[in-house]
């Protein structure tokens, strides 16, 4: 009994630091992220990523990261880079987590980053894409609150841009943002609902 | 027990203590420090980030061989694998990324037009929103320089060169037949819907010893892989309509594409000079079907089938009661193509077409019936042994098995025709020297079972990067193109024509702008030379034609400096001369006129949902024979002008009203004379103009697209 006693609380102990090292890293990771070293955080979620072979969350950061310092760019070649980079953790992630409606959306803000450093280059094709990728996205999680705000939102710029009423883009946030209130992820480091943000879009829809 | 275990937590504890330090300096190729790259050792928790001075220093529990990694945006990335105790105090130099935006790119003689290219002639939005292109790819590649405007032909003639020059290839699968039949004088089009198309690479010179039978160009077309969404697109023209319609299931899908046109109703609205018995009608259907296998690898089929018929009798000075033109032409072509990965940095590209092309002409009151299968087979390797070193190999097989009659009125049928096969292989080079310096080098060999002839012809391109933003090119080939059907119907007994060209470019790029100048020589040999007016049966011929083109493209771009404006201008100055077919003499040929130039804008309307554009061209006179002056091609026609005008505009996400108008201005454009064959009481041969068949050209269509989004549409169609 006290071997067993023993192997336990060694397995245990064993199993807590690999399992903290993994928790103490991604927090730190966001911690950085928080503080604005973007680089630093990317940087750390790509060496987290090269450790955990088996989990989508720290590339899917790491891409987020990219993704998200891209827009505003000026300069093409740092823009493509970044780009570049942020679909290589992209396609790593969706190679360990297929079907992820995270990852399929996060596809499609990669593509947005690119129609909106040049929309006549790149508008043409990945509109397409980015309408097919949000259906999909919707398809397999109809009730995820940051697919349905992603899908509004994508729904408004078009919109828009035609200068037509956003106001039924308008519920359909509302609903998200419901959701993500309610929202309990079991994954530890899951996507969280940005609701600051969600409620930015909603002023914005209601103007 | 307890003791135990307290002690075995604590070697636990302990052993993670016991660290080793890695430390070093990140640079680049000429030593400056890399500020902030990433360095850790694979598959641990344990790196840094470099400072401020490049260094970095880290600690870990790690022990044995290890991989240390470092990597930074636009550069290699680098590992190591070492003993941990070694890795102290270490210079890691990284290579600079080639595939980076900035790095050179070989491109004497080419212009891209496609998403991912790293500079941008033109977008592919661009080959449709063009106004004098009207829908067809090949008018908005006639705005870049290189080209002469032919407007009577619609053709490309690139550099001096004949159209027949130029070839087209889809998917890198050869295409016999790419323009619609036509009457004289009335421009052609691309047989293909350029929606089709993600990628168009327009090469004018020095390309790659992949493509061959080619003396001037060449026309890379790719098609999409996947379709976006399904979606049913219809089109309503005053020249016709469309429907398409296309399906994905799984890892398939099939897109569908129909179209009638007949002029008929134009031609009732606004008559032009010809009288028509049957005004051009043509159908046509393409059909395409790709499906991506669990591997990735890709196989793309496409079929296309067109039928076309007209009858026009049209003005001509040497027949009184006008020179009637009858035709009927079918076309069916095949492409099919595939790609895969074999692993270890090998890559299989296959193909293969296969066309045939049947027509029926009526020439006055005489019968021409003429049908061609064509067939081309094609492998391709490619190998990457590093980022910076890659090879091409591959061989291909073309068959072309042609057949003509002609019945003379009251008189029996001749036949003839011939079988040609040819085939080739091909090794090329990528080098990287460096970020700044690549070279590509392949060598192509032939061997024609018809001619009974073997051909070699070595190519070779450089580029340097002098600057962030400038860079230089050179580039050299030898082309063989066999005789065209038009001789080799008559006679075998040829070789194959010969041209060499040599480039030199200089590209000044940077957002939003380009600008590149480039020079050329093409020195022409073994051009075809005959003895009879038009090439017969009763012809002499030989090979002892020679010429040569030189000359100097000019392009700039500029996106958005003015707001919502795109603008390009051109600017070609050809010199050439050519003594071939039935010249006398060496002179400059009819379809080159020494100037070309061409301005194409477009701006976007916020507020009315429009994009309008312009494209003015110009080219300087073009020269023909006067038989009452002593000579050969001594005189020069007017200069050409024509400014074309479009709008399209948004009724809403998916419906597009479309206007275009060719030559607004209606400036009467002379491309030549016809004089008649006898000369008059005093000595005089008369002669007539040949003129479009209409000064201006308007077109309408309103376009729908039905998919589930409720966005697409096909501005990307017109």
């Amino acid at each position: 009994m006290k071997k067993v006693f023993l192997f336990i609380g060694l397995f245990f102990a064993l199993n807590a630091t690999s399992q903290s090292n993994y928790e103490k890293a991604m927090q730190q990771a966001f911690a950085l992220w928080d503080e604005g070293k973007s680089t630093e955080a990317s940087q750390l979620f790509e060496r987290i990523a090269a450790a955990e072979k088996e989990n989508w969350l720290p590339s899917f950061y790491a891409a987020t990261i990219e993704i998200l310092g891209s827009f505003g760019i000026k300069d093409e070649t740092i823009l493509n880079a970044k780009l570049t980079k942020a679909q290589e953790f992209l396609d790593e992630a969706s190679s360990i987590s297929e079907n992820n409606p995270e990852i399929i959306i996060t596809q499609a803000l990669l593509n947005t980053a690119y129609i909106a450093f040049d929309g006549q280059r790149y508008g043409m094709t990945m509109s397409g894409k980015n309408s097919q990728l949000y259906a999909k996205a919707l398809q397999i999680a109809p009730k995820n609150p940051r697919v349905i705000l992603g899908n509004a939102e994508w729904n408004m710029g078009a919109a828009k841009f035609f200068g037509q009423s956003t106001k039924p883009f308008c519920d359909e946030i509302k609903r998200a943002i419901k959701i993500g209130k309610e929202e309990k992820n079991e994954l530890q480091f899951y996507p969280k609902f940005q609701l600051k943000r969600a409620e930015g879009v909603l002023k914005k829809c209601e103007e | 027990m307890r003791h135990i275990l307290f002690f075995l937590f604590a070697i636990l504890q302990f052993s993670t203590v016991a660290q080793t330090t890695i430390n070093g300096i990140v640079t680049d190729s000429k030593n400056h420090p890399i500020v902030g790259a990433n360095i850790y050792l694979d598959g641990t928790y344990d790196g840094t980030t470099s400072n401020d001075e490049g260094k970095f220093s880290f600690s870990t529990s790690q022990k044995g061989l290890q991989s240390l990694v470092v990597s930074y945006l636009s550069y290699e990335t680098f590992t190591k694998t070492a003993e941990v105790s070694s890795l102290k105090n270490l210079t890691i130099k990284l290579k600079d990324d080639i595939n980076s935006l900035d790095a050179v790119v070989i491109n004497a003689g080419t212009f891209e037009a496609n998403e991912k290219a790293k500079v941008t002639v033109l977008k592919p939005l661009d080959i449709v929103t063009t106004a004098s292109a009207a829908g067809d790819f090949l008018g908005a590649l006639q705005t870049l320089p290189g080209t002469s405007a032919v407007a009577e032909d619609g053709r490309l003639f690139v550099r001096g060169g004949e159209a027949e020059e130029t070839q087209i290839f889809i998917d890198g699968i050869r295409v016999f037949t790419p323009y619609t039949p036509t009457a004289n004088n009335i421009p052609t089009r691309g047989r293909y819907s350029p929606f089709l198309f993600k990628g168009i690479t327009f090469s004018t010179g020095g390309y790659s010893a992949e493509y061959g039978q080619a003396l001037s160009s060449v026309l890379l077309l790719n098609t999409i892989d996947e379709p976006d969404q399904e979606k049913t697109e219809v089109s309503f023209m005053t020249v016709g309509l469309g429907v398409g319609n296309t399906q994905i299931w799984g890892k398939n899908s099939l897109s569908i594409n129909t179209s009638y046109v007949n002029l008929a109703p134009y031609l009732a609205a606004f008559p032009d000079r010809n009288s028509w018995s049957k005004p051009f009608q043509s159908g046509s259907g393409e059909l395409i079907y790709r499906h991506t296998f669990q591997d990735d690898s890709m196989l793309k089929m496409y079929g296309a089938f067109s039928y076309s018929d007209f009858d026009v009798i049209q003005e001509d000075i040497n027949f009184v009661e006008g020179f009637r033109f009858g035709l009927q032409n079918r076309n069916f072509y095949l492409n099919s193509s595939y790609k895969n990965n074999l692993g270890n940095n090998w890559k299989i590209e296959t193909g293969l077409s296969f066309t045939n092309d049947n027509s029926t002409l009526k020439i006055i009151d005489d019968l021409v019936g003429s049908n061609e299968n064509s067939m081309h087979f094609k492998l391709k390797l490619r190998k990457q042994i590093t980022n910076r070193f890659k090879f091409t190999l591959g061989s291909e097989y073309f068959i072309t098995n042609f057949n003509e009659n002609y019945t003379p009125i009251n008189n029996q049928k001749f036949d003839y025709g011939f079988n040609n096969q040819l085939s080739a292989t091909f090794v090329e080079t990528d080098v990287f020297f460096s970020k700044n310096l690549a070279a590509k080098i392949g060598i192509r060999a032939e061997n024609s079972h018809l001619l009974n002839e073997f051909t070699l012809s070595p190519r070779a391109s450089i580029s340097y990067k002098s600057g962030k933003n400038s860079q230089f090119s050179l580039a050299y080939g030898q082309f063989y193109q066999q005789p065209k059907n038009e001789y080799l119907k008559f006679s075998q007994q040829f070789s194959s024509e010969n041209t060499s060209h040599l480039i030199a470019n200089f590209q000044y790029s940077q957002q939003n702008e380009i600008f590149r100048i480039e020079a050329y020589f093409k020195d022409y040999r073994n051009l075809v030379k005959f003895d009879t007016e038009m090439p017969n049966f009763s012809s002499n011929f030989n090979n002892d034609g020679v010429g040569f083109a030189k000359g100097i493209d000019v392009f700039w771009r500029q996106n958005q400096k003015i707001k919502n404006t795109d603008y390009w201008i051109s600017y070609s100055f050809l010199d050439t001369e050519r003594d071939y077919r039935n010249y006398p003499i060496a002179a400059r040929p009819n379809f080159a006129s020494k100037h070309n130039f061409s301005i194409v804008a477009k701006h976007w309307i916020e507020n009315l949902k429009s994009q309008v554009g312009f494209t003015y061209s110009f080219a300087s006179g073009r020269s023909y024979t006067n038989p009452n002056e002593t000579g050969f091609l001594n005189n020069e026609t007017n200069n050409y002008n024509s400014l074309s005008l479009n709008w399209a505009y948004l009724i809403d996400q998916q419906k597009i009203l479309y206007f275009s108008v060719n030559n607004a201005l209606g400036t009467k454009n002379v491309f030549g004379y016809n004089y008649k064959n006898t000369p008059d009481s005093n000595g005089f041969y008369d002669r007539q103009a040949i003129i479009p068949n209409a000064d201006s050209f308007f077109f309408v269509g309103f376009f729908w697209t039905i998919s589930d989004d409720k966005k697409s549409n096909q501005l990307n169609n017109l």
